[in-house]
C-alpha cells in the first residue's frame, strides 16, 4: 500500500498508456521503461509530481519574463504568445544520435549539390534525373538567383529537418527546410530554461552541450563572407515584429553579436549592401536572413514586398553579399523531391540515403499518379508549393465530393501534388495535468555548414501535440516544445552547463551600429515611457483629490478637483473627457477615470501608452539586457492582469498606480545602469526629456495659467507639486508657504530639480549637440538651432514678468505665451530629429512604365 | 528592313528622390531574324551604377541606380535594328498535329535526345507551365475548344485562335490595367495587345502546348497625305508558338498577322512580367508623373501597316 502522501507525489508512469502500433520513446511494447531513460525516470519519480509541476511553471515564468513567445498569424489580440515548454526532455541515445547525425550530414551534402545543380548547369534536368516541370513548376525556382550562387565550398549553409520516428522504431525525414531554417534559437532558449528549472538532473546526467553548434554557426557565417573575412559585418535580415518567431530573430542577433535589422535597414549603393546606421552607411558583408527568399528584392522577386532590400539580388550577383542561406534555396523545399532523392544520392554521392524520406509519390509521372488516386484516402496529399490554407490534406477526413474535386484537381495539373505515406509518429512522454502521459512528436534537427563538411547540432527542437489524440504537430495550433538531450558515451563528458547566453549590457559600441529603426524605437520607448509616468502620476492625483472630495465635502476641494480633471484630459488629449463632457462627470468621475486606466483602444489612455511602450521595447527585443526587459514585461503583465482584465474598483486603482510608477522608476534606473552613453543612450534620453517637457508644459498650462482663489490655488499648486514628484523638496525649500511664483521657480526655471522644463530642455540640449552628425559644415543643424532657442527663451525670461497680469483677464498671459511656444518649439524637435536620424522610415515607391497614366495615384 | 528605335520614358516627381534602382529591358536581343546592329541609354541624371547583363531567357537587361536626389528620371533607349522578314502562314506546310504536339510535351523526359534537342526541350517545356500572371484552366480551355479540332495540325490550330481572338474581343485602352485578371479579360472580351497575347498562351498552355509571351514594337505608317507623327507608335506584345520542326513562330493576335517585317522584337519570357521593358524602386518622391514616347523610324525599304492597323 503507498501511503496518501506518496499518491500525490506519484508522476504516474505505471498508468502510462502507449497507443497500440505506436512505437514510444521510454517505454518498450512489454512497457518496460528502457534503459537509457531508467535514470531520469528514477529522477522524475524522486522529484514527485507536484514538484515536477512546480519547475514547469517555474520554467513558464523565465520563459515569459525572458519575453520568449511564437506569434500566430492572424492573432492580432496577442501579438505575443507564451512559448510552452514541457520540463520532460526527449532524450536520444548515443547509438542513435549517431545514426541521425550522419544520415543528417548526409541529407546536407546532397541538398548542397541539387542547389548547385539547379541554379548552375541544370544537369540533373538535362540527363532526366529530375522532371523538368518538378522543379520549373515550384514557386521556390526563382529565375532572377539563376547564376547567382558565388563560388563557395558549400551554398546551403544552414539547414534543417523535421524527424519522426516510426512504428518500428526507425527515424524519417518529414520534410527538409532549406531557406530560412527558425528553431535552433528556440532550441537554445529551452536549454537555458532548462538549465535553470533541472540543474540537478541536467548536471548527473551526460548531455551534450549545445554550445559548440552556435560557435560553428558563427564560424561558417564568418566563413561565407567574399570580403572582410577576418572581421565581417553580418547582420540578421528580420521581416519583423509581427514575424512568428521574431522572438527568435531577435534572440540570435543578440546572441551571436550581430546587428538586427529589417529590410529598410539596408540599402544598395554602387552594387553593395550598406547598413543605414546613426553614424553612416556600414558595409554589410553577410546576412543572414528569416525572411523568405521571393520577399528578399522588390526589384527582381516579389515586386510587392515591403520586407526586402531593393537591388540585393544585384548585389550578390556581383559577389558583393553573401546570404544565409542563398535567394533561390527554397526549391529545395519542394516534397516533390523526396521521391527522387534516394536515386540522387546514388547520383552525387555513390552512397545509400542512412536517412529515409516518409514514402512520397509525385503525380507529375504517371504510374506514381495512379496510385495516388487509387489510394487517395490512405495518403496525405499536399501541393508542392507550399500555401497557408489548403496544401496539405489528410486523406482519410475527405469526404466523397471532397475527394472527387481533390482527384480532378490532381488530373488537371498533376504534377503540382504528391501523396504521402501517412506516417504516425512516436510518442513521447509529456508532463500534462500532473501526469506523464504519451504524445505525439516531431524532432526538428538542425546543421550548419562548417568548413568542408557540415556540423549537426546535438540536440534539437521537439514538438510535441497538445492532446492525447493529435497526430499532427505545430506550433500554430498551439503544440508545446521540449528540449532534446543526446546523451554522451562517455561518462566523462562535462557537464553542460550554459553561461547565460544574453548580453549583459546594451549595446556593443565598438562592434554594433545603431540603426536608424533601432535609434527611432529608443526614441518612442523614452517618449511613452515618460507619457506613461505622466500619466499615472497625475491618476493618482486626482484620485486622492477625489477621495479627499468625498471625505470632507469642501467645496474648494471640488473646485481643485475639476481643475485636476480637466488637466487630465489636456494632458491625455483624450478629449471630450472633462473638459467638454457631461458635468455630472467632474462630481462622478470614477467611470472616465477607470477608462483612462484601463482602456487600450483609447489613444492617451494609461493602457494605451503602456502597450505602446512595451510594443517600442519589443521592436527592439535584441537591444535589452535580461533584467530590462524583466522590468518591461513586469510593467505590462501586472497593468494587464490587474487593471485592463481585472474587475477592479475605483479604490484598488491608487496602490496599482504606485506599483506602476515603481516598474517605470525600475526600467528607468536599469537602463542608465546598463547603457552605454553612446548614440542608443542619447535616442532614449532625448525621447525622455522631449516627453517628460512636454507633459509638464501640459500639465502648468492646464492648471496654473489660470487664475484662482487663494483657497482653491494653493490646493491646486499642492496637487501639481505631488504630481510631480516635487512636494518634498518644495516644502524643504520653501515651508509650507504655497507660492505660485516659488511652485513656477521649482518647476520650470530650476536647473538642477530633474523634473523641471528647464533641466529637461538643458539635458536634451546636451543630448542633441552628442548626436552623431556630419560636422564639417560648421553650421547648426535645424535640431540645434531649435533646442538652443528653446533653451535660452526660457533662461531669459523671469517669474516676475510671466506673472505680470491686467485686471481683466483671468489667465497668466505671458505665462501661457512662453509655454505654448516652447511646446511648439519641442515638436518641431521631434520632427527634425525624426527626419535626420530615421531614414529607413522613406518610403519607397514601385514605378513601372507600362502603367497607364489614368492609373497613376 | 532597317529601323531605329527611339523609347523615352520619363518620370516627374512632387519631391526629390534620394535612391532609384532600376531594371530595363529596352534593347532589342538578337535571334535569327533580328539583328541589332547598336543599342545604346541615354539616361538623366546619368547613373553612377550601370551595368548590362542577360536575364534567364537571354533577354537583354540593364541595371541602373541614381543615387544622388533628383526630381525627374529620363531613359531613352536608342537602337538600330536590322529585321529579316519572318516566315509568312504560306511559306510553311502544316506539321504535327496539335494531339502529337500535347503529348510529346506530356510525356517525354529526355533521355532519349540529343544534346541539341534536349537544350530545346529544356527551354519549351517552362513553356507550358503556369507562370506569375498566366494560369492555365477551364474556362480558357473552353474558350480555345473550338479551336482545338481533332487532328488538326497546330499551325491551323493557333492561326484560328488568334483569327477568333481577334474577331471576338475588341481592343479598348480603357478597359484594363496591367493588373487585370485573364479570367475578366476574358469575360469582357476587350482588352489590349498584351492581354491578348496572355489570352491566347493561356489557351494553349491549358492544352499542354508551349506559349511564349514577346515584348517589342510595331511600325505604323500614316494614312495617306498625313504627316508622320514622331513618338506616336507604342510598345506592342504578342506571343509565340513552340512547334517540333519548324521552331518558335510568332502571332500578332492584336492584329490577326503573324509579324513579317514590321514587329520588332525586344524580349520574351513566360508572361509579360518576365519582360516589363522598364521597372524601378525610387526612394522618396511623393507622386510621381509617367509619360512614355516610342518612335520607330524606317531607314530604308518600303510598305508598312496604315494607321487604322491598330
Amino acid at each position: 500500500m503507498r501511503s496518501p502522501s506518496e499518491l500525490a507525489n506519484d508522476i504516474g508512469v505505471q498508468y502510462y498508456e502507449t497507443r497500440l502500433g505506436v512505437y514510444d520513446e521510454m517505454v518498450t511494447t512489454e512497457h518496460k521503461v528502457l534503459p537509457y531513460w531508467q535514470h531520469f525516470v528514477n529522477a522524475l519519480e524522486t522529484m514527485g509530481s507536484e514538484e515536477i509541476e512546480h519547475r514547469r511553471r517555474e520554467a513558464q515564468r523565465l520563459l515569459r519574463e525572458n519575453g520568449v513567445t511564437y506569434n500566430v498569424y492572424g492573432d492580432t489580440q496577442k501579438l505575443t504568445r507564451p512559448w510552452r515548454l514541457d520540463p520532460i526532455p526527449l532524450l536520444i541515445s548515443s547509438e542513435e544520435w549517431t545514426v541521425i547525425e550522419a544520415g543528417l550530414k548526409q541529407r546536407a551534402r546532397l541538398l548542397d549539390l541539387i542547389l548547385k545543380d539547379i541554379y548552375g548547369e541544370q544537369n540533373l534536368l538535362k540527363k532526366g534525373l529530375l522532371p523538368m516541370e518538378l522543379v520549373f513548376a515550384h514557386q521556390g525556382f526563382l529565375h532572377p538567383c539563376q547564376g547567382t550562387l558565388q563560388n563557395q565550398p558549400i551554398q546551403l549553409t544552414i539547414y534543417s529537418a523535421n524527424l519522426v520516428r516510426g512504428a518500428k522504431g526507425r527515424f524519417w525525414v518529414l520534410d527538409d527546410r532549406a531557406q530560412a531554417p527558425s528553431g535552433f534559437g528556440y532550441a537554445l532558449e529551452n536549454r537555458t530554461v532548462m538549465t535553470r528549472v533541472l540543474p540537478d538532473i541536467l548536471r548527473d546526467t551526460q548531455v551534450h552541450r549545445l554550445s559548440g553548434f552556435f560557435k560553428g554557426l558563427s564560424k561558417g557565417l564568418a566563413n561565407i563572407a567574399l570580403h572582410n573575412k577576418e572581421n565581417p559585418r553580418i547582420v540578421v535580415l528580420t521581416p519583423g515584429p509581427f514575424n512568428e518567431t521574431y522572438f527568435e530573430h531577435a534572440y540570435l542577433a543578440a546572441y551571436l553579436g550581430y546587428t538586427l535589422v529589417q529590410g529598410d535597414d539596408l540599402t544598395v549603393r554602387d552594387g553593395h549592401v550598406w547598413l543605414k546606421s546613426l553614424e553612416g552607411l556600414q558595409h554589410v558583408d553577410v546576412i543572414l536572413r528569416r525572411v523568405d527568399d521571393s520577399f528578399c528584392d522588390p526589384l527582381e522577386l516579389r515586386i510587392d514586398s515591403r520586407l526586402g532590400v531593393t537591388g540585393l539580388l544585384e548585389a550578390v550577383r556581383r559577389g558583393n553579399v553573401a546570404i544565409a542561406n542563398p535567394l533561390g534555396s527554397s526549391v529545395l523545399e519542394n516534397p516533390a523531391l523526396l521521391a527522387f532523392l534516394p536515386k540522387l544520392a546514388r547520383y552525387f554521392l555513390n552512397e545509400d540515403l542512412l536517412l529515409p524520406s516518409v514514402a512520397t509519390w509525385w503525380c507529375g509521372q504517371q504510374r506514381e499518379r495512379d496510385f495516388v488516386l487509387q489510394n487517395l484516402e490512405h495518403l496525405d496529399i499536399k501541393q508542392i508549393n507550399r500555401r497557408q490554407d489548403t496544401s496539405f490534406l489528410a486523406g482519410n477526413t475527405l469526404s466523397a465530393a471532397q475527394k472527387d474535386a481533390l482527384r480532378a484537381a490532381i488530373l488537371a495539373k498533376p504534377h503540382l501534388y504528391v501523396g504521402q505515406e501517412q506516417v504516425t509518429p512516436s510518442t513521447v512522454p509529456s508532463f500534462i495535468s500532473h501526469r506523464i502521459q504519451p504524445r505525439t512528436a516531431v524532432l526538428r534537427n538542425f546543421v550548419v555548414a562548417n568548413g568542408e563538411d557540415y556540423l549537426v547540432m546535438p540536440g534539437g527542437l521537439t514538438r510535441v501535440a497538445q492532446d492525447k489524440d493529435d497526430v499532427a504537430v505545430s506550433n500554430q495550433a498551439g503544440g508545446i516544445s521540449k528540449d532534446t538531450w543526446v546523451l554522451a558515451a562517455e561518462p566523462s563528458q562535462a557537464p553542460s552547463v550554459l553561461v547565460q547566453p544574453n548580453r549583459l549590457f546594451l549595446l556593443d559600441a565598438v562592434t554594433e551600429p545603431l540603426t536608424s529603426r533601432a535609434a527611432d524605437h529608443l526614441f518612442w520607448v523614452g517618449r511613452y515611457l515618460e507619457r506613461t509616468e505622466a500619466v499615472a502620476r497625475l491618476l493618482r492625483t486626482a484620485l486622492l483629490k477625489y477621495q479627499d472630495m468625498l471625505e470632507f465635502k469642501d467645496t474648494i476641494d471640488s473646485v481643485a478637483l475639476a481643475a485636476l480633471l480637466h488637466s487630465l484630459t489636456h494632458v491625455t488629449m483624450t478629449y471630450p473627457g472633462f473638459v467638454n463632457g457631461p458635468p455630472e462627470s467632474l462630481e462622478h468621475p470614477q467611470d472616465e477615470l477607470l477608462s483612462l486606466a484601463k482602456d487600450g483602444h483609447r489613444p492617451g489612455s494609461l493602457a494605451a501608452n503602456i502597450q505602446a511602450f512595451v510594443q517600442s521595447a519589443y521592436n527592439i527585443r535584441d537591444l535589452w539586457s535580461q533584467d530590462t526587459w524583466r522590468s518591461v514585461d513586469n510593467i505590462q503583465y501586472r497593468w494587464k492582469l490587474r487593471v485592463v482584465n481585472g474587475e477592479i474598483v475605483i479604490e484598488q486603482l491608487q496602490s496599482y498606480l504606485d506599483d506602476l510608477i515603481t516598474g517605470v522608476v525600475a526600467f528607468s534606473g536599469l537602463t542608465s545602469e546598463t547603457m552605454t552613453r553612446e548614440a542608443g543612450w542619447l535616442m532614449l534620453g532625448s525621447g525622455r526629456r522631449l516627453e517628460r517637457a512636454l507633459a509638464l508644459i501640459a500639465l502648468l498650462r492646464a492648471t496654473l495659467v489660470q487664475r484662482y482663489d487663494t483657497a482653491v490655488q494653493n490646493q491646486v499648486l499642492e496637487a501639481v507639486l505631488f504630481s510631480t514628484d516635487s512636494l518634498t523638496i518644495y516644502q524643504r525649500r520653501y515651508r509650507s508657504f504655497m507660492e505660485l511664483s516659488a511652485v513656477l521657480e521649482l518647476l520650470l526655471l530650476d536647473e538642477t530639480h530633474p523634473r523641471s522644463v528647464a533641466y529637461q530642455l538643458r539635458l536634451l540640449s546636451e543630448h542633441i549637440s552628442a548626436l552623431p552628425r556630419d560636422r564639417s559644415k560648421r553650421k547648426l543643424s535645424e535640431e540645434e538651432r531649435l533646442i538652443i532657442k528653446a533653451y535660452t527663451d526660457l533662461r531669459l525670461s523671469n517669474i516676475v514678468d510671466l506673472l505680470k497680469i491686467s485686471d481683466d483677464e483671468g489667465i497668466y498671459t505671458q505665462l501661457e505665451q512662453l509655454l505654448a511656444d516652447t511646446t511648439k518649439l519641442l515638436w518641431g524637435i521631434a520632427d527634425t530629429i525624426a527626419q535626420a536620424y530615421f531614414s529607413h522610415s522613406q518610403t519607397s515607391q514601385l514605378m513601372t512604365a507600362n502603367i497607364p497614366p489614368e492609373d497613376e495615384p | 528592313m532597317k529601323y531605329r528605335i527611339t523609347h523615352t520614358t520619363t518620370y516627374n516627381y512632387s519631391q526629390a528622390v534620394g535612391l532609384c534602382q532600376n531594371q530595363a529591358r529596352l534593347q532589342p536581343r538578337n535571334f535569327w531574324r533580328q539583328h541589332c546592329v547598336d543599342s545604346r541609354f541615354e539616361i538623366i541624371p546619368p547613373p553612377k551604377d550601370f551595368r548590362e547583363l542577360s536575364d534567364y531567357f537571354g533577354n537583354r537587361l540593364a541595371y541602373f541606380a541614381i543615387q544622388q536626389p533628383h526630381r525627374q528620371l529620363v531613359v531613352t533607349a536608342v537602337s538600330d535594328i536590322s529585321l529579316f522578314p519572318g516566315r509568312q502562314r504560306h511559306e510553311l506546310l502544316p506539321q504535327q498535329s496539335w494531339r502529337q504536339v500535347q503529348h510529346f510535351f506530356q510525356e517525354t523526359s529526355g533521355q532519349n535526345l540529343n544534346k541539341q534537342q534536349l537544350q530545346t526541350l529544356l527551354e519549351a517545356k517552362q513553356y507550358v507551365l503556369d507562370s506569375p500572371m498566366i494560369s492555365a484552366s477551364p474556362e480558357l480551355a473552353d474558350y480555345a475548344l473550338p479551336s482545338f479540332q481533332d487532328d488538326r495540325p497546330l499551325l491551323d490550330v493557333v492561326s484560328d485562335l488568334m483569327r477568333r481572338i481577334y474577331t471576338d474581343f475588341t481592343y479598348d485602352p480603357t478597359s484594363t490595367t496591367i493588373a487585370t485578371p485573364l479570367l475578366e479579360v476574358l469575360a469582357k472580351r476587350r482588352g489590349v495587345c498584351q492581354d491578348f497575347a496572355h489570352l491566347a498562351i493561356g489557351c494553349l498552355r491549358s492544352f499542354g502546348i508551349p506559349a511564349r509571351y514577346v515584348s517589342g514594337y510595331l511600325e505604323t505608317v500614316p494614312a495617306p497625305g498625313k504627316p508622320r507623327l514622331v513618338g506616336a507608335d507604342a510598345s506592342h506584345a504578342w506571343f509565340a508558338v513552340y512547334i517540333p520542326d519548324l521552331g518558335w513562330l510568332d502571332f500578332d493576335p492584336t492584329n490577326n498577322k503573324m509579324p513579317h517585317d514590321q514587329h520588332i522584337t525586344l524580349a520574351w519570357g513566360r508572361d509579360y512580367a518576365d519582360v516589363t521593358p522598364l521597372k524601378g524602386i525610387a526612394f522618396g518622391g511623393g507622386q510621381h508623373t509617367l509619360s512614355v514616347s516610342v518612335d520607330v523610324l524606317r531607314l530604308e525599304g518600303d510598305g508598312g501597316f496604315g494607321e487604322e492597323f491598330f
